[in-house]
């Protein structure tokens, strides 16, 4: 089918289900309150069928089921993710606030606790020279290194979400295809969700005074393309898919990796999974 | 019941009733759609205009670059190692007018009023992935800097869009010169450089078997007066580059003969120091690569000469700073390797 | 321009976006104040209910210190929002499953109920007023008569009713809205700190204990500006009153500090270092030596030797202040304590106050003492005192 049958064909399911709001606003306005439902599944067993969805072009969330893959061997901390998740986002530029960021685990020699660090590390503050701007300062060159590796992180997308058990405006939901968004014109800022996140993965974007967090990306996903983070990781540590899709990269990394996924024990549920990351790191 | 409390509930019915239209009356629209939250506000999140377009969308103008690119390291699937062109000029889809909060679809927009970035300085840019960092992973490209090649700019090599590509290899507006019409004017050359291009005088350089776009080059060089040296600036003074290009291919075509003078001691020392140069000078002093010189062969003295000059005064930004750290004994035992390997 | 925030400083490692910490002071200072408005609540009810003939004196008195404090309450979370205009949201669509959206509808109800109590309570004296006085303040009283100047001995019977259900109902609201504060803490699972079972019941004890010594703080004030003596049996009375729920409270609270301790979850390393560093002096040596273990001593001592006069009313009020001061520092250490330590189990920060700010030192001490600015007018305008000369059940 052609680019342009495809809308024709959005068009028409779009004019059949405004009639069909028109006529069941009427039938409301009549028999009033809880008569709607009866009388809708009476007369109009197609349109129970059929299941409601956002009037996004192309996009019908009932057909998607996303989730995110993080190979962690791969990662190589250079953190074009973060940046380009500041720009694709519009995110605060500075180090306070982000959508995702890479953490750093550091075993040195004879050492039992491991040395972890991120963006917002004073050294690799100065590292990176300016807001907007994420390097990892090579702090450990000169040291006697055990074990080191990087974690990239970001919003889970729990089944379960706390954040959403705990707003109180429903500000913030889970969409039907996976994703947990905020709604930034309803968020009141009692950042009570930011509390509850055992992931720290929101923050109060202080610029337009309403809670923040990862999307991953929806504006791209419903369009077919990847989120940004995932889009310009040079070394493919980041995996995005619709496991709806057996083929969809997520698909076969979870098929072909034992994954895990962060604090399993708050009962979550996350939908970012994770491949080679150590016993330190939640 | 007394008309107090009467009056009272009636107070109470009122208000209870008066907050319930309100709060009928102030629900936003389509609040409980699809749960418990805005639903049109999954719309409006996913209308959001996307920043990063991806490579496809470079090729259009960018076709060359794309190409460069696209048959680079730097754009390997099978091992899932893909740079794209976005993660070093940043997004060309736009950006954002508000410096942060909310997005908006109606900032800057690259090509028309958003010029992307050019990364200028390309060692910083280039080390966020490939500086050796402990944490990164074996099979990730790292290097020292300070060993690698110093202050010197990753570009000055590497074709920052297919970086395994040297950049002399494209750089060099040397096209491949005819062999037979520069026999016709080498005569003048052989004064000093021999009659087949193996000079008598250790001083001077023989030419035979060299590599043929340096020569090219190197004429190129001595004319417009980047390399100085009185005898050769005014021989290359009236050559035209097609006429450079065609002694080079005649020299580059001759049998090379190795200047051997013995001096094995100082040879195998200078063996040692000899693996440094063979990322470009080639395995045993023969270049792989037409725009750098093979070292195999040439005289002890010329050599010499040619590393001194480079810790003094000669432009080069490679060779400047491996010559810089290097001692004169060094180099002594540098050329004498040279000299006694075989060119062949 | 203003500072749009504050980065904490931090020790090991903490989430990048934690180090902008979300609930400040005002925080501290709202679990504060529900809690006053709780504790003097049961103190009137230990009267309307209960019928504690020796708490009379401050009955009434206690409800119009609740109800004062209880219209403060919403203002620190108000002042605390990034969208204070939105603040109706919650109640206009409230999410059944959030603590924080059954904020306005208990503190609605409570409000509701705790005006309606006191103008039952005070519905002769409004009514006496409404007579006598002209102006504005004879419309104020006469808009609150409802239009019936009913004080028959009928319409006092049914007012008698109404204030005893009333008070029934509010024993479960006051210390229902309360014992939820300590659940919007208590039932976060992200914070090592908060995440307790107890933290209800910790919360509401601590609350009464605040509540009973507000009101012996302030009965003994009240006391000396009218220069009329302290009701020694009503004192005595408040005394056991601390002395009992104090001993609840600090019991709860070290049960709830020992099962932290010996479960010992991860993060417990940090949380030790915690304790053993940053709150040695807001945590060890204010909230538990001076403020707990001083006061309960002396009030043992008091009640163990049976003093009495004046040597009974100075040492109880200055228990009853050095409470006041320990549980606002609990508020605190729980509040910001339990930001103070990373949701990484592995690293902690540190709160710093601002001075001149929205979500300040000064903001804080505003709304602190702004209940008894209000209590201040209140008292002139519905005298709560026995010998004010309106006949009383």
């Amino acid at each position: 089918m052609t680019q342009e049958g495809i809308a024709v064909e959005d068009k028409a399911t779009e004019l059949e289900e405004a009639g069909r709001r028109d006529f069941m606003r009427l039938f409301g306005g009549v028999l009033g309150g809880g008569g709607i439902a009866l009388v809708a599944a009476a007369l109009l067993p197609e349109a129970a069928a059929v299941a409601d969805k956002p009037d996004i072009p192309g996009y019908d969330w009932n057909k998607h089921h996303w989730s995110f893959g993080v190979d962690a061997t791969k990662c190589i901390g250079c953190l074009r993710c973060v940046e380009a998740c500041k720009v694709e986002n519009n995110v605060p530029k500075d180090p306070h606030h982000f959508r995702t960021w890479v953490e750093r685990y550091v075993t040195l020699e004879g050492e039992e606790k491991t040395h972890i660090d991120s963006q917002h590390d004073p050294v690799n503050i100065e590292a990176a020279g300016a807001d907007g701007k994420y390097r990892f300062a090579n702090r450990y060159k000169d040291a006697k290194v055990d074990k080191a590796f990087f974690v990239p992180k970001l919003c889970n997308h729990c089944t379960h979400p706390a954040c959403v058990q705990v707003c109180p405006v429903g500000a913030t939901y889970k969409t039907e295809d996976g994703a947990v968004l905020i709604d930034h014109t309803m968020c009141i800022g009692c950042q009570y969700c930011v509390q509850a996140c055992p992931y720290g993965a929101r923050f109060f974007n202080e610029e337009i005074q309403a809670t923040d967090k990862c999307t991953w990306c929806y504006h791209r996903i419903t369009k077919g393309l990847n989120p940004a983070c995932v889009e310009v990781c040079p070394v493919s540590a980041r995996v995005f898919g619709d496991r709806n899709d057996k083929q969809s990269p997520i698909s076969i990394f979870l098929r072909n990796n034992r994954v895990t996924v962060l604090r399993p024990e708050s009962g979550n549920a996350p939908n970012v999974f994770y491949v080679g990351i150590d016993k330190e790191v939640s | 019941m007394p008309k107090h409390i009467t009056r009272l509930l009636l107070v109470i019915v009122l208000a209870a009733v008066l907050a319930y239209v309100g709060k009928q009356w102030l629900t936003v629209e389509s609040f409980y759609r699809f749960g418990h939250y805005r639903g049109n506000s999954v719309a409006e999140i996913a209308s959001d205009k996307p920043k990063y377009a991806t490579p496809k969308s470079c090729e259009t103008c960018h076709a060359a670059k794309y190409a460069e690119w696209s048959r680079g390291v730097h754009n390997n699937p099978e091992q899932g190692k893909v740079v794209k062109c976005e993660v070093c000029h940043g997004a060309a889809g736009g950006r954002d007018k508000n410096p942060n909060g909310y997005n908006s679809a109606t900032g800057a927009e690259h090509p028309k009023n958003l010029k992307l970035e050019i990364p200028a300085d390309t060692v910083r840019q280039c080390t966020l992935c490939h500086e050796q960092m402990p944490g990164r992973p074996l099979q990730q490209k790292q290097i020292v800097v300070a060993t690698h090649a110093g202050t010197q700019q990753c570009k000055v090599c590497h074709n920052v869009h297919s970086p395994r590509t040297f950049v002399g290899a494209l750089a060099s507006t040397s096209k491949p010169g005819n062999p037979a019409a520069g026999k016709a004017i080498a005569a003048d050359c052989a004064a000093c450089h021999g009659k087949l291009g193996i000079s008598e005088d250790a001083s001077i350089p023989s030419l035979a078997g060299q590599t043929e776009i340096y020569l090219a080059d190197a004429i190129k060089a001595y004319k417009k007066g980047l390399r100085k040296d009185e005898t050769m600036m005014s021989m290359a003074k009236d050559l035209s580059d097609s006429a450079s290009e065609n002694l080079a291919a005649y020299f580059a075509s001759l049998t090379c003969k190795s200047a051997q003078d013995g001096e094995t001691p100082a040879a195998a020392r200078g063996q040692v120091l000899a693996k440094k140069c063979a990322s470009c000078h080639g395995e045993n002093g023969i270049s792989k690569q037409a725009m750098w010189p093979s070292l195999a062969g040439l005289s002890k003295p010329y050599l010499e000469k040619a590393l001194k000059s480079y810790k003094a005064e000669r432009k080069n930004g490679m060779m400047n700073n491996i010559a810089k750290n290097m001692s004169d004994a060094d180099m002594a035992d540098l050329a004498s390797y040279y000299a006694n390997v075989a060119c062949r | 321009m203003e500072t749009l925030f504050h980065a904490a400083p931090f020790t090991g490692y903490v989430y990048p976006n934690e180090t902008v910490i979300p609930w400040t002071v005002l925080i501290a200072i709202y679990p504060y104040l529900t809690g006053l408005v709780a504790g003097a609540f049961t103190m009137s009810s230990l009267y309307q209910v209960f019928g504690m003939e020796r708490f009379k004196p401050v009955a009434h008195f206690a409800m119009l210190t609740s109800l004062c404090c209880m219209l403060i309450v919403p203002l620190p979370l108000l002042l605390h929002l990034g969208q204070p205009t939105r603040a109706l949201n919650p109640v206009i669509t409230p999410h059944i499953t959030s603590a924080f959206a059954i904020f306005g509808y208990a503190a609605g109800f409570y409000v509701i109920l705790l005006l309606l109590e006191n103008w039952f309570v005070f519905r002769p004296h409004i009514v006496a007023q409404a007579k006598q006085r002209k102006g504005p303040l004879g419309w104020f009283y006469r808009i609150l008569t409802l239009g019936s100047y009913d004080l028959s001995e009928k319409a006092m019977h049914y007012d008698r009713k109404w204030i005893f259900a009333l008070a029934i109902v509010g024993i479960p609201g006051a210390h229902g809205l309360h014992g939820y504060v300590g659940f919007v803490f208590g039932s976060l699972k992200s914070r090592e700190w908060w995440s307790s079972d107890l933290m209800p019941p910790i919360f509401l004890f601590s609350a009464i204990i605040s509540g009973v010594a507000l009101l012996i703080v302030l009965y003994a004030a009240s006391c000396r500006l009218r220069k009329i003596p302290v009701d020694q049996d009503c004192m005595k009375g408040m005394t056991y009153t601390l002395w009992g729920f104090m001993m609840f409270a600090l019991l709860l609270e070290a049960v709830e500090f020992a099962s932290l301790v010996y479960r010992g979850r991860e993060g417990i390393e940090v949380i030790l270092e915690y304790v053993a560093g940053p709150l040695i002096v807001p945590f060890w040596i204010i909230q538990i030596g001076i403020c707990s273990v001083i006061p309960v001593s002396w009030l043992t001592f008091m009640i163990w030797k049976g003093v009495k006069g004046n040597a009974l009313i100075s040492g109880t009020v200055l228990s009853a202040l050095l409470v006041l001061v320990g549980v606002l520092m609990m508020r605190w250490n729980v509040v910001i304590g339990g930001q103070e330590i990373a949701k990484t189990g592995k690293g902690l920060l540190t709160y710093h106050m601002p001075f001149f700010e929205r979500e300040s030192a000064v903001t804080a001490a505003i709304l602190l003492i702004a209940p008894f600015v209000l209590l201040s007018v209140a008292v002139k305008l519905f005298p709560p005192w026995e010998d004010s000369g309106v006949q009383r059940d």
